[in-house]
């Protein structure tokens, strides 16, 4: 299901998964100076997700792991680029969304395989969770005053 | 001088809603803009598909309301109206020159077409790679990714409804893939090529942004786009189960 785990595997990956984010980042209009940021963002969460994939974390496990950099690194460009948060994270989350979930459960389905059809679905489900719950946390660390006011964050309240 | 402020305010988020932001997002804009104009008296709620905005004037009660059927997502013009009205809060913007900054950010140009199509076909292309994809894959998931975005363009400009829209262009790819077999002989794997054009039609943004308002307790508009990543992931389930029954049925290829 995935490239064979090498060294220089992992480079290309990155390089391909960093041209994969630009796309989505071209789809959705992101203005041009934010491409490279939209980039890394994606590539690292996808780096992170093989890496733990390959220390034998299963995929929903890898995938939550791999949310908290991918979140953090789009907060951080966010603040750094005084952009909204949303610029960088919806890009970038797009090489962690289950594809091959889906892709696979429609797949058992189709061939009869009841128990590998509801494990693939239920997996399916426990990634969309877990990258959830990955964004969830990073995204509700509060910053100290003193970064947090280069971000916008609404009105004050009172 | 009020129900111009209001005007603007309510417009900005409009823009905002439209292009893909979120929905506290909108309301923080919405209230920051209002306090920084003197609009009195403001309240405003925001749904992912509405605005309801109310506000006071000398002639009584002012109220504005918005419906957004549509989303098309440009997130160059949200990050606009974000510094617009950081500008606005900051007193740099009075109102007739926040009125031309957000004219401006809604006129922000859209990148061409064949460039979105293209874009389209290279992260399939790079997504057949990332699982697993030799070159006969990778080129493979090119052309099924480029066929998709021109699905997508050629529905979406003719107003064919979106579960139509996201099981006719699953079930294309597919097609594609699996009609690619003979062309590459033996060793070619079908699923690569195929996940990898169906991640650019994952409901990613979906799933984000139904996060990203559950988070901050828009339980509604949250639950709006969950169930709505869900019932494209289902669509895309279906498109791909559709193809491999047609091709069995019709073609033996095998499952």
């Amino acid at each position: 299901m995935m490239q064979p785990f090498t060294p220089l595997g992992c480079v290309w990956q990155f390089g391909a998964a960093i041209v994969a984010t630009i796309c989505f980042a071209v789809a959705f209009q992101a203005p041009r100076r934010h491409f490279l940021s939209c980039g890394l963002t994606g590539a690292v969460g996808w780096l992170v997700y093989i890496l733990c994939t390959a220390a034998g974390l299963t995929p929903p496990a890898a995938t939550l792991v791999a949310a908290l950099p991918l979140t953090g690194l789009a907060r951080f460009f966010a603040i750094a680029h005084k952009a909204p948060i949303t610029l960088f994270l919806l890009c970038g989350i797009f090489p962690l969304v289950p594809g091959a979930g889906i892709y696979y459960t429609a797949y058992y389905l189709l061939q009869g395989e009841q128990a590998l059809f509801a494990a693939k679905g239920v997996e399916t489900l426990k990634v969309a969770v877990a990258l959830a719950l990955g964004i969830a946390i990073v995204c509700s660390i509060p910053l100290p005053r003193s970064v947090s006011r280069h971000q916008y964050r609404g009105p004050k309240k009172g | 001088m009020s129900d111009r402020a209001l005007e603007l305010v309510v417009e900005a988020g409009r823009t905002m809603l439209e292009n893909g932001g979120e929905v506290f997002r909108a309301q923080d804009t919405m209230e920051i803009m209002a306090r920084s104009l003197g609009v009195a008296g403001f309240h405003v709620y925001v749904l992912t598909n509405g605005i309801f905005a109310s506000a006071e004037s000398e002639g009584g009660e002012l109220s504005a309301v918005r419906h957004i059927p549509r989303v098309r997502i440009h997130l160059g013009r949200v990050e606009a109206v974000n510094a617009l009205s950081r500008r606005v809060a900051a007193g740099e913007l009075d109102l007739p020159a926040a009125e031309a900054a957000l004219a401006e950010a809604r006129a922000l140009p859209e990148y061409g077409p064949r460039l979105s199509v293209l874009a389209g076909a290279v992260g399939s292309a790079c997504f057949g790679y990332l699982f697993g994809g030799g070159p006969a894959e990778i080129a493979t998931a090119f052309a099924a990714g480029l066929a998709a975005m021109l699905l997508l363009g050629l529905f979406g400009r003719g107003g064919v409804s979106k579960v139509v829209t996201d099981i006719a262009a699953a079930a294309l790819c597919t097609a594609l893939c699996l009609a690619a077999a003979p062309l590459w002989g033996a060793g070619y794997q079908p699923p690569h090529a195929i996940i990898g054009a169906l991640m650019v039609l994952t409901p990613g943004v979906a799933l984000t942004m139904g996060i990203r308002d559950l988070i901050n307790a828009d339980y509604l508009s949250g639950t709006i786009r969950l169930f709505d990543a869900l019932l494209v992931a289902g669509c895309l389930a279906c498109g791909v189960a559709l193809t491999y029954l047609a091709a069995n049925t019709l073609l033996g290829v095998p499952l």
